[in-house]
């Protein structure tokens, strides 16, 4: 009796407490466990949101992102380290390895030390490059904080990013009431290469530039990135839904930040920063709050007057009419919601065999308290074989949506031909045929019923 | 745009810095020349342009085609002495895309700049780029002197037409694509009704002919009653039977299959079997006696 009540305890507990929608054990690796209190807003923060926090350091022999062939965490925070690799159990190809398992990994990084090579070797495999010698800093003599770095200036203050494409949807925006900035302190800016799985949150403005400090010349001899170039946050979505995001910078998410004041060179006023919900946003995002698609049933059937309408059939016949349904909910912060595509944008129906036969957007049909249903009516192709509905649904920070429903798709039965008579080409045929029949009714009658005249009775009247 | 609102607020700076006087970097003694590549085999000539930190852009575009070199020579300076600035850089941008690709100017100690662009250099973005890029000069260094951030001319690509065509293959990029819809057969056309009326109407006509040369040839019913007295009953199951025959074609025609018919027209030939006997028996005493 106890351990059934302690079960539905339990059950309503992590009920309520289930805010990411891929769970909710997350691994904090820095360098020394004291430092977690510069963090201490932003970690509470996340434990405000459901999460279970472990700090451990890369030096740590009992930290292990697996165990028994599973995952001991869902998500890995990573804040700058001092020591010049991660470590045995930390080693890129464990952390790939996280990736390919759905892990979730927002790395943090930092101008005042090298890059650790573990996490530049991970970062080049996602083609995510940084700057060389594993040292860069971000500096703008135009966008800069004239109270914190008058003289350095690297801390850049940016506006909120907006969207990546205009058929985007923007999550990463905090609302800038009265134009408060994000502050990008002492910050390392990334360069992607061109895989559509790559895409940046907040670029660097034109006359931002990236230089290594450690380096004494008085002018950059080989630039690494400048402007729009440099990425300032990137994210990778793999294949399979998981994220990666990288933060050129984990000063902006120090207590110190969250609240700071700041005022932009040449600007008269200082405004507050939006680190707080930008960090909010950038973390949700990454540890699947936000941004995660759920299809929920998928039905199809035949639209035709006087035809059965049973869902999901195996089989159609050319030219029949078809409807195809699909329910989409979006999971948000803490429950799933109806997902509603954006206006400059298309949720597409595929149906093909090897090449798409039809592709056509799906409209919302019906909405109910958590999903979206999209439909679209169509005419089967007068191809027959075996086709595929697909629903290949596949956006920058949106997760992976792939479905598939094979079907065969047969040809006319003998049956299912137009009749001749409705042809009217054949209808001097059909006639043919009603003037023999009647032709010959007409004859049979007068063989049996008439009487022979003759021609000497013929010739007798005449004369 | 992100890139609109965040040089915008440099050419504010700009303006205040210009009417203030504060310290501000600048450039002057400044040139710009398109050479072509082989001087001596070419006969184009030089084209030396000049620009200034006081003036606005250069109005016409500078031509720049595929075997030429920009070379730009400025002095930076300092609230006017000339000095090194951390940050000079030339950004060549793309209008439409807002694409920049920056090069770097090779500045030494006493603010003498240089930088040397070939086609070559340029990213293959701006290389085929069909408007003029927007060439931006930018100045700036640590310390509180507020930089410069000024478009200073426009440039125009001019590619080979010989050479090679540069093909670019935008990157794969996740989006919604193009709607498709398939194109059905077109099915089997009959030809114009008219056509089809036509020979109708010929047919018909046909019958008609057909009962007039009948009764020319003097066809009668006249054995009738006859037959209808001595075998009524059997004449008129057999022709009616006759006639059935051809109602059972038509109902195989129209909806019965091969299944449904054979039963009824397998009765029907015993019946007409067992009447025509009959009937025709009665035709055949007609014969004998010579009535027909």
């Amino acid at each position: 009796m106890n351990s059934l009540i302690s079960f539905f305890v339990l059950l309503f507990v992590s009920l309520v407490c289930a805010i990411s929608s891929s769970g909710n054990r997350l691994l904090v690796v820095l360098e020394d466990v004291a430092e977690k209190q510069a963090y201490s807003k932003f970690l509470g923060d996340l434990e405000g949101r459901g999460f279970q926090i472990n700090y451990e350091t890369p030096k740590s022999e009992s930290l292990s992102l697996f165990h028994l062939g599973e995952k001991s965490y869902d998500h890995v925070l990573f804040l700058p380290t001092k020591s010049r690799a991660l470590g045995p159990n930390l080693a890129p190809k464990i952390l790939l390895d996280f990736i390919n398992a759905n892990g979730n990994i927002l790395l943090a990084l930092s101008a005042s030390q090298p890059t650790s090579t573990s996490i530049v070797s991970l970062l080049l495999e996602l083609d995510i490059h940084l700057p060389p010698d594993r040292q860069g800093l971000v500096v703008d003599h135009f966008n800069y904080d004239g109270l914190a770095s008058p003289e350095k200036h690297d801390v850049l203050l940016l506006p909120p990013p907006g969207p990546l494409r205009p058929d985007v949807k923007d999550f990463f925006s905090p609302a800038s009431a009265n134009d408060e900035l994000v502050a990008f302190p002492n910050g390392v800016g990334q360069t992607l290469g061109s895989g559509a799985l790559l895409a940046p949150i907040m670029r660097a403005p034109s006359t931002a530039y990236s230089y290594n400090p450690k380096e004494q010349t008085e002018a950059i001899d080989d630039l690494f990135a400048s402007g729009a170039q440099l990425s300032l946050v990137s994210t990778l979505q793999a294949r399979n839904s998981a994220r990666l995001t990288v933060l050129g910078s984990a000063e902006m998410l120090t207590d110190k930040w969250f609240d700071a004041k700041v005022k932009k060179v040449g600007e008269k006023k200082e405004v507050s920063t939006l680190n707080r919900e930008f960090a909010k946003l950038v973390s949700g995002w990454t540890f699947k709050e936000t941004g995660v698609l759920r299809v929920n049933w998928i039905e199809h059937h035949l639209n035709e007057a006087g035809a059965s309408n049973a869902s999901n059939p195996k089989i159609y016949r050319i030219k029949n009419d078809v409807t195809y349904s699909i329910s989409l909910s979006e999971y948000s912060w803490d429950k799933y919601i109806p997902f509603t595509v954006l206006e400059s944008d298309d949720l597409q129906l595929e149906f093909s065999m090897l090449s798409p036969f039809h592709r056509l957007k799906l409209n919302p049909t019906t909405s109910s308290e958590d999903s979206t249903t999209y439909s679209v009516s169509f005419k089967l192709p007068d191809q027959h074989g075996i086709f595929n509905f697909k629903v290949n649904y596949k956006r920058p920070f949106y997760s992976n949506v792939e479905e598939k429903n094979t079907v065969s798709v047969r040809h006319f039965a003998h049956d299912e031909f137009p009749r001749s008579y409705v042809i009217s080409g054949a209808w001097p045929w059909l006639m043919g045929i009603g003037a023999t029949v009647t032709g010959w009714l007409a004859f049979c009658a007068l063989w049996l019923y008439s009487k022979p005249t003759t021609k000497a009775e013929e010739s007798k009247k005449t004369q | 745009m992100r890139f609109l609102s965040s040089f915008v607020a440099p050419f504010l700076l700009l303006a205040a810095g210009a009417a203030q006087a504060a310290s501000s970097w600048g450039f002057d003694n400044a040139k710009l020349t398109v050479s072509p590549k082989k001087a001596a085999a070419s006969t184009k000539e030089k084209v030396v342009r000049e620009f200034s930190d006081k003036l606005p852009i250069l109005e016409t575009p500078v031509a720049f085609s595929s075997s030429d070199s920009l070379k730009i020579f400025l002095t930076a300076k300092e609230d006017g002495k000339g000095k090194r600035p951390h940050q000079a850089f030339l950004i060549l941008r793309e209008p439409t895309l807002g694409l920049e690709a920056p090069f770097p100017l090779i500045v030494k100690d006493n603010g003498m700049a240089t930088v040397e662009i070939k086609h070559s250099d340029l990213p293959v973005q701006l290389a085929i780029a069909a408007g003029p890029l927007r060439a931006f000069l930018v100045l700036a260094s640590f310390g509180s002197s507020e930089g410069l951030y000024k478009p200073i001319f426009d440039l125009e690509v001019k590619l080979d037409q010989a050479a090679t065509p540069i093909v670019y293959q935008k990157p794969l990029r996740y989006g919604k694509l193009a709607e498709i819809h398939h194109i059905f057969k077109e099915g089997d056309d009959s030809p114009p009704m008219v056509i089809s009326i036509v020979f109708m109407l010929t047919i018909l006509g046909a019958y008609p002919g057909l009962v007039f040369a009948w009764i020319n040839f003097g066809a009668n019913l006249s054995h009738l009653s006859e037959a209808a007295r001595v075998a009524g009953i059997a004449h008129i199951t057999f022709f009616g039977s006759v006639v059935a025959m051809e109602v059972f074609f038509y109902l195989y025609y129209q909806s019965w299959n091969l299944f449904q018919v054979l039963p009824f027209i397998g009765l029907l030939g015993i019946l007409i079997f067992l009447s025509g006997t009959n009937a025709l028996g009665e035709v055949q005493r007609r014969r004998l006696a010579g009535e027909r």
